[in-house]
């Protein structure tokens, strides 16, 4: 496999940047210069300089699967690989990955992708979901979405769900005091790539940039709101914030040197506090009769978001750029995702720089920024080392690089794979059969127990646990998939007879690849070997599939 | 020093130790023949933990302090060792006095359970904003898996069970406990019913026939991961009969006790037998700021024949001399008496009692004033008890560090040191 002439190439990707452009709503102004071109440049530049070969692309079979799982959150079916592999028009890849990302899982995808990434397995909440859904669905813009996370409008049907982000995190936990820290530090983390903990009593250790000032700039906007109960107009519990007249004061525990700051954008400058005597205070004032707490002027909130999500603040853009990346490179130019600072440069320090000024441009135009990852060949590159040379840092991008599926992809493939979607999703095709009928919410519940990661730590790398081997190895639901059952794939493959056949039908439904000549023999053998109970020997042969690494990981 | 740990030994398992659980994730039966790994086995260094959630008083059992004014109702009577009293509570455990070594003057800071049970398991260090790793976690980091393959880390506890990642703060989550809730078994760590043992292993081969062809030209760290939990399971569940309770002799069961701890006692020897690195075994309840005497009548006894029937079989089967045992809790008991007959939270003064590798035998190490409400020197810290561990288990404090994604951390509270007298 070659990857098309370079002339090609990029008339290919002007035919389709204004193909994707119609199908994601971009300008075409914008669309008619490419960004993935110029991303690769600068990837194989840097392979070369450091003296690495760059991989083969992709074959057929691993770039579709790869891109149903980023695209979709799942694989796709064994017909639907067989299509695409078959299928010779050269723009196939982009038409691809135009069509995934125009249907409305792609929304639903990039929710599931942000949730995992901004709650940390920390809690749910259907008004949550609902307003990532709706505005991956609308492609909001990221800023637009950073200032409805941080500034909430509680009040709204459609925006409230994105308050969770802060309400969340500020219920109490047993003893626990309210985690105001803990809602700090994740802001910095999340939304500008900085890691302030240890800001919180003294200067940062390690990272110069990192002073107290900054942590406690944010902490003071963070520890003004109240997490009130829903109530009234209030459908969901909501945040009101104090009147903030007075600079936060702190010490440092390094050398008891004092120091105070109004709200800040860390590692930018400070928010000027209102003049008690000068400026009106209040919106609506406190009544005490109501005991209704009043609705001050200087909302701290509203001035911190958006000074954060402004192109003003270079952190914010880059950290956004960095995650995308991340998501789909399997791993950061900046790494860890929360320690952007100047003496932990980028890999690619010009493309970094490059994502986040287009990103600028676009304005904040997410859906843009991956259509055009998507079609670097970087993305599309073999996860297969090349031969003979021992190998790359895995700062190179040389070759693609192996993520975790999340829980929810794992058990969206899994169903898919073992032809179980339909009785389990949909709930069609239970007539006739004995036993339970089981439900998506058990299935959710179980393999997300097993899978997901405890609450709080995020799901960065591909990370295989005793638990998940436990899991697969013995739980009942995982078992139940690989019983015969009508029109399940071991139902289809069963019916079957040349074993040849058989292995790529399980191969193709399971790794979305056709079997290899090694498989179609090991097939052979367990059937033969188990001749008096094919249809468990096959159930068998699927779960070692399934529990391999190869369904384990997004490759 | 005990003749079965000497410095080279610590030094050079050390070095395996880390490499096993640094990368090489096969642990140590991948690295070693099979007569080697077994010869290793048989040295390898094992905790067992006993924790007495709530504070069980130092008076009604290490330190008794009989006809004083908060001596309260309990005899003193004799030990194994000449000299040293327990409290009349503990009449097993004085017969095991000879093989342990109590520290009665420990002196700590936190005084609620709230956050004292996390800062004394944590060890108290330094604040530097992060959460350290319970002593248990912190084993499974630094030492790993024995060449058993079991998991490193097992919590034996009254009420829930599964993954605990808690535990393991910054070390993250694959350091936390597999917790045995009520004794018994994690979910899904049973054979599932409709698979033979035999199917089971043809299965799993053939993962591993997938799981070598995705590898073979590719980065082989996901794949070496894989087979790893996928092992470690394997392990687990061969060994289903020793977390079985009900199919323990009748003999070891009485000596024991027919109680919560005494089972829980007696399953943490069948898994240190099988080769769980750290085993910990949680008993609530010793929370008496009312009635102390009568409940510490009804639960220290429970507490006694089971941890002297533990040390006893430790003891026989040589495995003592490899295993260090600790029993603590967050703090001790006030000795000034309350209104309601109880006694409150004193993390001044208390008792930590310990046996095993590395450790001095039937020796009490400091002492308490005459009422028992002060230490007489300066007394330990736990930082020094942590110290004090890790020495006893081969692992120089002073010098090792975590490297927490590059932030350098000690073991242990840097300002303080190991007990000399402990030592062996």
């Amino acid at each position: 496999m070659q990857w098309p002439k370079k002339t090609a190439a990029h008339l290919s990707a002007l035919a389709l940047g204004a193909a994707m452009a119609t199908a994601l709503g971009v300008p075409g102004a914008l669309a008619a210069a490419p960004l993935h071109p110029r991303v690769d440049e600068l990837v194989a530049a840097k392979a070369t300089a450091s003296g690495q070969r760059l991989a083969a692309p992709a074959a057929d079979a691993e770039f579709l699967r790869r891109a149903w799982l980023d695209f979709a959150g799942t694989i796709p079916s064994a017909t639907q690989a067989r299509q695409f592999i078959a299928d010779p028009s050269p723009t196939k890849r982009a038409q691809l990955i135009g069509r995934l990302m125009a249907a409305p899982t792609f929304a639903e995808r990039m929710a599931e992708v942000f949730n995992i990434q901004l709650m940390e397995r920390n809690g749910d909440s259907e008004d949550w979901r609902g307003y990532l859904r709706a505005a991956f669905a609308t492609n909001r813009p990221w800023d637009q979405m950073t200032r409805e996370m941080l500034s909430p409008d509680f009040k709204d049907a459609s925006l409230r769900g994105a308050g969770h982000f802060i309400t969340r995190r500020l219920e109490k936990v047993g003893q626990q005091e309210t985690d105001y820290p803990g809602l700090t530090r994740d802001v910095g983390r999340l939304f500008m790539g900085v890691d302030l903990q240890c800001c919180q009593c003294h200067r940062h250790l390690t990272v110069k940039e990192y002073k107290q000032v900054d942590f406690n700039g944010l902490f003071t906007v963070f520890s003004n709101a109240r997490l009130q109960a829903a109530a009234g107009d209030y459908k969901t519990p909501w945040v009101q914030e104090g009147l903030m007249t007075n600079k936060y004061e702190f010490v440092s525990v390094l050398n008891q040197v004092k120091g105070s700051t109004g709200p800040r954008v860390p590692l930018g400058a400070e928010v000027p506090l209102p003049d008690p005597a000068k400026d009106p205070l209040w919106i609506v004032p406190p009544n005490t009769k109501t005991r209704s707490a009043g609705v001050p002027k200087f909302s701290a909130l509203g001035e911190l978001s958006r000074r954060m999500a402004s192109p003003e603040n270079p952190y914010f853009a880059r950290n956004i750029a960095n995650r995308i990346w991340w998501q789909f490179m399997g791993r950061g130019l900046v790494e860890p995702l929360d320690l952007h600072h100047a003496e932990n440069p980028a890999s690619h320090p010009e493309l970094i720089d490059t994502l986040a000024k287009e990103l600028v441009a676009h304005r904040y135009d997410l859906k843009w920024l991956v259509g055009e990852l998507a079609l670097t060949q970087a993305y599309q590159r073999t996860g297969v080392l090349p031969a003979g040379a021992p190998a790359a840092p895995v700062e190179l991008f040389t070759a693609a690089l192996e993520r975790p599926l999340s829980a929810e992809q794992f058990l969206r493939a899994v169903l898919a794979a073992l032809g179980e979607q339909e009785r389990i999703v949909e709930g069609r095709g239970w007539e006739g059969l004995a036993g339970p009928r089981h439900t998506l919410k058990e299935f959710e519940t179980t393999f997300l127990g097993a899978l997901a990661n405890a609450p709080r730590e995020p799901e960065l790398a591909v990370n295989p646990t005793l638990r998940a081997a436990l899991f697969l190895r013995n739980n009942d639901r995982v078992q139940w998939l690989l019983e015969r059952r009508r029109g399940n794939l071991v139902d289809r493959v069963a019916s079957m007879t040349d074993t040849a056949a058989m292995a790529d039908e399980l191969s193709l439904a399971i790794f979305t690849r056709p079997a290899a000549a090694e498989e179609k023999a090991a097939l052979a053998t367990h059937l033969q070997r188990n001749a008096g109970e094919r249809e468990r020997a096959l159930g068998r042969f699927a779960w070692a599939m399934i529990s391999s690494i190869e369904f384990f990981t997004n490759h | 020093m005990n003749p079965l740990c000497k410095p080279w030994e610590h030094a050079a398992s050390r070095r395996q130790f880390l490499g096993a659980s640094a990368g090489t994730l096969g642990g140590l039966g991948g690295l070693l023949s099979a007569p080697a790994a077994e010869a290793l086995r048989a040295r390898e260094k094992q905790v067992l933990f006993v924790w007495l959630d709530g504070g069980m008083s130092q008076l009604e059992s290490w330190d008794p302090k009989p006809n004083t004014e908060f001596g309260g109702p309990f005899r003193a009577i004799r030990t194994s060792v000449p000299g040293t009293h327990f409290s009349e509570l503990l009449p097993q455990c004085a017969k095991q006095a000879h093989r342990l070594c109590v520290v009665r003057n420990v002196s700590t800071q936190d005084n609620a359970h709230s956050s004292g049970v996390a800062r004394i398991q944590r060890g108290d260090p330094k604040n530097r904003g992060v959460a350290y790793p319970f002593f248990g976690s912190a084993i499974a980091k630094l030492m790993g898996p024995t060449a058993s393959k079991l998991p490193p880390y097992v919590w034996v506890k009254p009420g829930s069970g599964g993954f605990k990642t808690e535990d393991a703060g910054f070390l993250g989550p694959r350091y936390g406990s597999l917790a045995f809730g009520d004794g018994k078994a994690p979910e899904d760590l049973l054979r599932h019913a409709s698979i033979t043992a035999a199917e089971d292993v043809e299965r799993n081969e053939l993962r591993e026939l997938f799981n070598r062809r995705y590898a073979a030209p590719r980065r082989p760290a996901h794949t070496e991961a894989s087979s790893f939990v996928f092992d470690t399971a394997l392990e687990l569940m061969k060994r289903q009969d020793m977390f079985d309770t009900s199919k323990f002799p009748a003999k070891d069961l009485d000596r024991y006790g027919r109680t919560e701890l005494g089972q829980h006692l007696l399953l943490a020897r069948t898994m240190l037998e099988a080769g769980v690195r750290f085993v910990k075994v949680g008993s609530y309840g010793w929370d008496t700021h009312g009635d102390n005497f009568n409940a510490h009548a009804s639960l220290v006894p429970k507490f006694d024949r089971a941890f002297a029937a533990v040390i006893e079989d430790l003891a026989a089967s040589g495995r003592l001399a490899n295993t260090l045992v600790i029993v603590m809790s967050e703090f001790g008991r006030t000795p000034r008496i309350n209104g309601h007959a109880g006694r409150d939270h004193w993390p001044e003064a208390w008792s930590v009692a310990m046996a095993g590798c590395g450790l001095n035998a039937g020796v009490v190490v400091g002492s308490t004033t005459e009422k028992g409400t002060e230490v007489k020197d300066k007394g330990h810290d736990i930082g020094a008890l942590f110290h004090t561990w890790f020495r006893a288990l081969g692992i120089d404090s002073s010098k090792t560090e975590y490297d927490n994604n590059g932030q350098p951390l000690p073991l242990a509270h840097e300002d303080m040191v190991a007990i000399k007298e402990a030592l062996a």
